[in-house]
């Protein structure tokens, strides 16, 4: 199987800060798998994603998406494989979820009936048919994060990476995106997700990276990394093991 | 070109369901350039159209007197008053009434001053008859007397004010004392001859060279006079097409705030399609509201005994102009919006910077009477090359090669600072 994400060595110190964000990290996953980038606050996973994306340039170290490099040369094509999902709700809650999606699928360069019937699809299949030309500012905080989904999926990414996508929803929201997460990994799209519930990382994820301090600290299966350690009872356990008990703040 | 459409058509969702942003963009703006055209009307009229009240004191009921009362009269910009209760007014009282302030100017004739000025005159005709020979002797008083027209101020009036009467008054006595002695040399002439007696039509010309006033343009020369509507039309339009940066910089901030921008960035294309799409819809809500504004000084303010707004003749140039505004007033706006990190840091910024660029560019007052360092730091605002070439077009019919070094300096003002925000929004990001 091809490496769908490899970081390699990557160090970035943001512009006035005394301290490094990111400090050698390195760890690859395998195209076609939901995959966990966990951490405490702080530890580097929103850098870390944010130069994945390309949005932020590394100091030093590699990144390959699909086996593209990511740099000048191939930022516009990883634009075209990736699909993020930021935690924040990035739609304009003025406008109605029929219209933002118009609008960033205009941006993607889809028009006409063809976007409007793949618009429609996924509010059918977020179940938010009902509710398409509703302000987003009238959703419940559930219905912002599936519209803020569909946003993220309107060109069909190979790679999708959520931050924290659940964070905040009620138990039916949370139960339907997990659920489209497994769905549309079988339809063969890698997923990188970051997430504070480590219960849902631990049954949702085929591979989880921990890192703290800008560093991976441990990579893995989640079973796998249970059983490898005899006092930890579940993922929260070894992620507590591996990064200490110290508040982060 | 799907993407600046797409982002055209995004700002134009979002500002319908601004209703808040639409009375801050459309209603607000006419509210000032009303009020504003109708309080600054007053000044603009000091010297133009507002009647004074003058007390007049008539100590002298001869030839003087009455040239100051008809001379003042036929200005129309004096009521004379020289009785007040049905009392005449006398030197004293009128005196009091100016030190209160209840009048802003009192002119007391003395008693035999046009007495003196005829002596006078008879004295000089006397002098240069017998010079030549003639025995004619007018009456002539014994003695000079010293007398004064004198005239009182109230203490809080304006020096140009008060220098503008001393000239009028001026003028009065040259032409009373040029009329006597002009009476008395041709009654001396008619008296040498006796067909000038008969049809007395000695031409003597007072004037062998007048004053005219002309245009200084072409034939098209608007008859165009700067009045509170001329001035404060257009320069309060661009104050408040400048105050567009408010929600221009609340939009950028909260783009970048909930994610939108990121998505935006994410997004393969150029980002620069979704900014110039923005741009342009900006630009084009200043355009609008620029119009919406020169059809208030055109059809509205007149109805509140304003004048009516005159635009020029050349009305691609004021497009032009109104464009280059409303380019450097977005620019501003999104410049405010990278730097700034709150909408708050930048509502405050941008309302207090637009204040300060107004002030020192000449929107509240002209710049020509500032004093000279304020007016070389005037001629660095944007708002003042806006205000300069609008006035250009409106005041002096200037065309395209009148305004086209102001428009340049808006639209480099405007690339640099979108330059300046790339800057720091690509640090921002490291």
């Amino acid at each position: 199987m091809m490496t769908g994400i490899s970081v390699n060595e990557l160090y970035k110190t943001y512009n006035g800060s005394a301290e490094p964000t990111l400090k050698g990290l390195t760890f690859q996953f395998e195209e076609g798998k939901i995959a966990g980038l966990l951490g405490p606050n702080g530890a580097g996973k929103t850098t870390t994603i944010s130069i994945l994306c390309g949005i932020v340039r590394s100091d030093s170290g590699e990144v390959r998406i699909h086996g593209l490099k990511q740099d000048a040369a191939h930022r516009e094509s990883i634009k075209h494989i990736i699909g993020i999902v930021p935690q924040r709700i990035a739609l304009y809650p003025q406008l109605s979820a029929v219209e933002n999606l118009t609008y960033f699928g205009n941006l993607y360069g889809f028009k006409g009936k063809a976007l409007r019937q793949k618009i429609m699809h996924y509010l059918e299949l977020f179940g938010l048919e009902k509710s398409a030309n509703k302000e987003i500012h009238k959703y419940s905080g559930g219905m912002k994060r599936r519209a803020n989904i569909i946003a993220a999926i309107l060109h069909d990414p190979k790679l999708l990476v959520l931050d924290e996508p659940t964070a905040g929803v009620d138990v039916q929201s949370r139960s339907l995106i997990l659920q489209f997460l497994k769905d549309y990994n079988q339809q063969g799209a890698s997923i990188l997700y970051t997430s504070h519930l480590l219960e849902e990382a631990q049954s949702l994820c085929e591979e989880v990276v921990i890192m703290d301090e800008g560093k991976m600290v441990v990579q893995g299966n989640p079973l796998t990394l249970i059983q490898q350690h005899p006092a930890c009872k579940n993922l929260e356990d070894v992620f507590l093991h591996f990064t200490g008990h110290a508040l982060r703040d | 070109m799907l993407r600046l459409l797409a982002t055209i058509r995004k700002e134009w969702q979002l500002l319908l369901r601004d209703k808040t942003g639409l009375i801050l963009l459309f209603v607000m703006p006419v509210v000032l350039i009303t009020v504003m055209a109708l309080i600054q009307d007053a000044p603009f009229k000091d010297y133009q159209d507002i009647k004074f009240d003058i007390l007049t004191v008539d100590n002298d009921h001869g030839r003087l007197g009455r040239y100051v009362r008809e001379g003042l009269e036929s200005g129309g910009q004096f009521n004379i008053i020289d009785s007040l209760d049905g009392q005449p007014v006398t030197a004293e009282r009128a005196k009091a009434l100016v030190n209160e302030g209840k009048y802003k100017i009192s002119i007391i004739v003395p008693a035999g001053a046009t007495a003196a000025i005829v002596s006078n005159a008879n004295r000089i005709v006397n002098d240069i008859t017998q010079r030549m020979g003639m025995s004619v002797s007018l009456p002539v008083k014994k003695g000079a007397d010293s007398l004064n027209v004198t005239i009182y101020f109230d203490p809080a009036a304006k020096k140009a004010f008060k220098g503008a009467i001393h000239q009028a008054l001026d003028n009065f006595l040259t032409q009373v004392e040029t009329d006597m002695l002009l009476d008395r040399i041709k009654h001396q002439l008619r008296g040498k001859d006796s067909t000038a007696a008969e049809t007395d039509t000695l031409p003597i010309r007072l004037q062998a060279v007048g004053l005219k006033e002309l245009s200084t343009g072409t034939a098209k020369q608007l008859d165009v006079i700067s009045n509170s509507v001329q001035h404060n039309v257009p320069a309060w339009s661009i104050f408040a097409m400048f105050f567009i940066v408010i929600p221009i910089a609340g939009n950028m901030i909260r783009e970048r705030e909930d994610g939108s921008l990121l998505r935006m960035k994410l997004i393969p294309g150029s980002y620069l399609a979704i900014l110039t799409g923005k741009m342009l819809f900006f630009v084009g809500i200043c355009v609008l509201q620029f119009y919406a504004m020169m059809l208030v000084g055109i059809y509205l303010l007149p109805h509140l005994d304003l004048p009516k707004l005159v635009m020029g003749q050349h009305h691609g140039a004021t497009l032009l102009v109104a464009s280059g505004i409303g380019l450097a007033a977005t620019a501003y706006g999104i410049l405010i919006g990278t730097i700034f990190k709150t909408p708050n840091q930048a509502l405050n910024f941008g309302a207090i910077s637009i204040v300060i660029l107004s002030a020192i560019g000449g929107i509240w007052i002209p710049l020509e009477v500032m004093p000279v360092n304020m007016r070389v730091l005037g001629h660095l605002s944007p708002l003042s090359w806006g205000l300069d070439a609008i006035n250009d077009i409106y005041l002096r019919n200037g065309d395209i090669d009148y305004v086209w070094k102001n428009v340049l300096r808006l639209i480099l003002t405007g690339l640099a600072m979108l330059a300046i925000a790339g800057w720091v929004e690509k640090r921002r990001m490291n």
